[in-house]
């Protein structure tokens, strides 16, 4: 648990899309200036800066260095980077938060697949040994994971087809998703053809660019910046095997256990953000919370990471679409969700709260 | 302990990863430009310092700069700082004797072109302040390929060299804050 209280008082982000011109610190800049811009700071007053993003994908050694031009790095700031979704950088600048010597925050990923071939890249997050020689990628390693899923009995095809529906109908209203369709039905889902059996094409996550950054304060700070911060309770990240082949690939329990020790006691949830990349991951995702997609909890209301997917940020992108319904008013209790590694290996939950 | 003599297993694991990416708008205009003999960068709305090429914003001051910012500079300026490379036999390299790779300010911009030769001074009289204008190739013989989005741009291959103009030194002040 925080030993001081800490809240998200400014975000944004940029559209999710298939091949963004711009450079990856162009989508940056305005995106780091209009999170700043709504917590009303000026850029000097912020105590510590984290940024998460992937070499291999932006395809350079230190590519991570030019993005801090973003968060305007003259004079010299305090900063970090992670090798890693935007939301374990906010991870990073919330514990440094803890530390109570300074009083804002930020954090931002952000990530183009567009330059790479992802299931080339995301190959070599595999281990040395057995499955990186092999080129496993993501998505046949996400079709073992439905198949395993069917074959549990746990869910069915139309249960996947179900999360589809429910993605591409919320992410009609979401300007920055990639992939929307407020008509769609299971039944014409479970028309198409297979794609990596038994996924189809729209149970696998877009190739996508973005960005996305967070404004967090402490205390009387957040207040004074935001009328209604959106308040972390807890964060918390778990992680499993590096193997899948050790694994019950149809069950999180570390996100049930990241959710715990986030502070998830089970309560009424008004919204949940979930980062489920591929569609059997975020039933797996939902039944690890004990949530379901018909229950009271939204689930996903942006359309989710089905709907556009800028890795690196769209963990960050989860916990900034859950913080924004606070924010707004029209919810009082969520749950974000990040995710890294492959099948779900390591995930983050933040638990936020109106006051 | 056996002194059995035990297999050391060596696998090779050769990895290639492609990546496509096309310049962005400010480098493209940039590159288009540079074909065409003329250098451009983006002057910030917001300090006023010209970037070469443009980065698409400026890094101190946080703003983007887009094409009404960008001015054309001229294709004289300063040697800031220089290095002679004796080259070594190492995979790609063509060059046999020694070479300049020379940081070049030119006149009105705020950063430096890197790797560029010195021609029209022997090696021995190389120094920082020298006055210099590009030596084009000719047209049909510039080009832009291998300039990337990444690092600070390049400046493709359109000029054999900048050559020494014989005009004196720059004083060290006009340059001092812009050596890279």
């Amino acid at each position: 648990m925080p030993a001081t209280d800490i809240a998200i008082v400014g975000f944004a982000q940029s559209p999710s899309l298939r091949d963004a011109n711009p450079s990856e610190v162009q989508l940056l800049v305005p995106v780091v200036t209009q999170a700043i811009e709504m917590a009303g700071i000026n850029r000097r007053e912020i105590g510590f800066t984290c940024a998460g993003s992937c070499d291999y994908l932006t395809g350079g050694p230190f590519a991570f260095v030019s993005n801090l031009e973003a968060a305007g790095a003259w004079p010299p700031i305090s900063e970090s980077h992670v090798e890693a979704d935007g939301a374990w950088a906010m991870y990073e600048a919330w514990m440094r938060l803890q530390e109570g010597d300074i009083d804002i925050a930020l954090a931002f990923g952000s990530g183009k697949s567009s330059p790479s071939n992802p299931a080339e890249v995301w190959a070599q997050q595999l281990d040395p040994y057995y499955l990186a020689p092999l080129g496993v990628d993501p998505i046949s390693l996400a079709g073992i994971q439905a198949r395993a899923l069917l074959d549990s009995g746990k869910a069915t095809e139309e249960d996947f087809a179900k999360v589809v529906v429910n993605s591409r109908r919320n992410a009609a209203a979401n300007p920055n998703a990639q992939l929307k369709d407020a008509d769609t039905t299971v039944e014409a889902l479970l028309a198409e053809p297979y794609f990596r059996t038994p996924l189809r094409k729209h149970d696998c996550p877009p190739i996508s660019d973005g960005a996305v950054a967070v404004v967090m304060a402490r205390g009387d700070k957040a207040r004074e910046l935001c009328s209604r911060p959106a308040w972390i309770r807890g964060m918390d990240h778990r992680i499993e095997a590096h193997q899948p082949g050790v694994r019950d690939l149809t069950s999180s329990p570390s996100t049930a256990l990241a959710a715990r020790k986030a502070g998830y006691d089970g309560g009424p949830l008004d919204v949940v953000e979930l980062s489920g990349t591929f569609s059997p991951q975020e039933l797996i995702l939902l039944d690890a919370l004990g949530l379901s997609l018909d229950g009271d909890t939204k689930v996903n209301p942006s359309g989710g990471a089905l709907a556009g997917n800028p890795i690196m940020a769209v963990g960050l992108v989860r916990i900034v679409e859950a913080a924004a319904r606070i924010i707004d008013g029209s919810a009082n209790r969520v749950l974000a969700h990040a995710t890294g590694g492959p099948l779900l290996q390591q995930n983050l939950v933040c638990l936020m709260e109106g006051e | 302990m056996t002194d059995t003599p035990k297999e050391h297993m060596v696998m090779e694991h050769l990895v290639t990863l492609t990546y496509h990416e096309r310049l962005t708008e400010n480098l493209n205009r940039y590159a288009d430009n540079l074909l065409e003999g003329r250098i451009i960068g983006a002057k910030c709305p917001s300090c006023g310092r010209v970037f070469v090429p443009s980065k698409g914003y400026c890094s101190l001051c946080v703003v983007p700069t887009t094409e009404a910012d960008e001015v054309e500079v001229p294709d004289t300026g300063i040697v800031t700082g220089f290095t002679i490379v004796s080259p070594v036999n190492y995979y790609g390299q063509k060059k046999t004797e020694p070479f300049v790779f020379a940081s070049v300010l030119l006149d009105g911009a705020d950063t430096t072109l890197g790797g560029m030769d010195i021609t029209g001074v022997p090696h021995s009289e190389l120094r920082s302040g020298l006055r210099v204008k590009a030596k084009w190739k000719p047209r049909e013989e510039r080009s832009v390929e291998g300039m990337s989005n990444r690092g600070w741009g390049g400046f493709g291959d359109v000029v054999e060299s900048f050559e020494v103009t014989g005009e004196p030194d720059a004083d060290e002040e006009t340059y001092k804050e812009h050596l890279f």
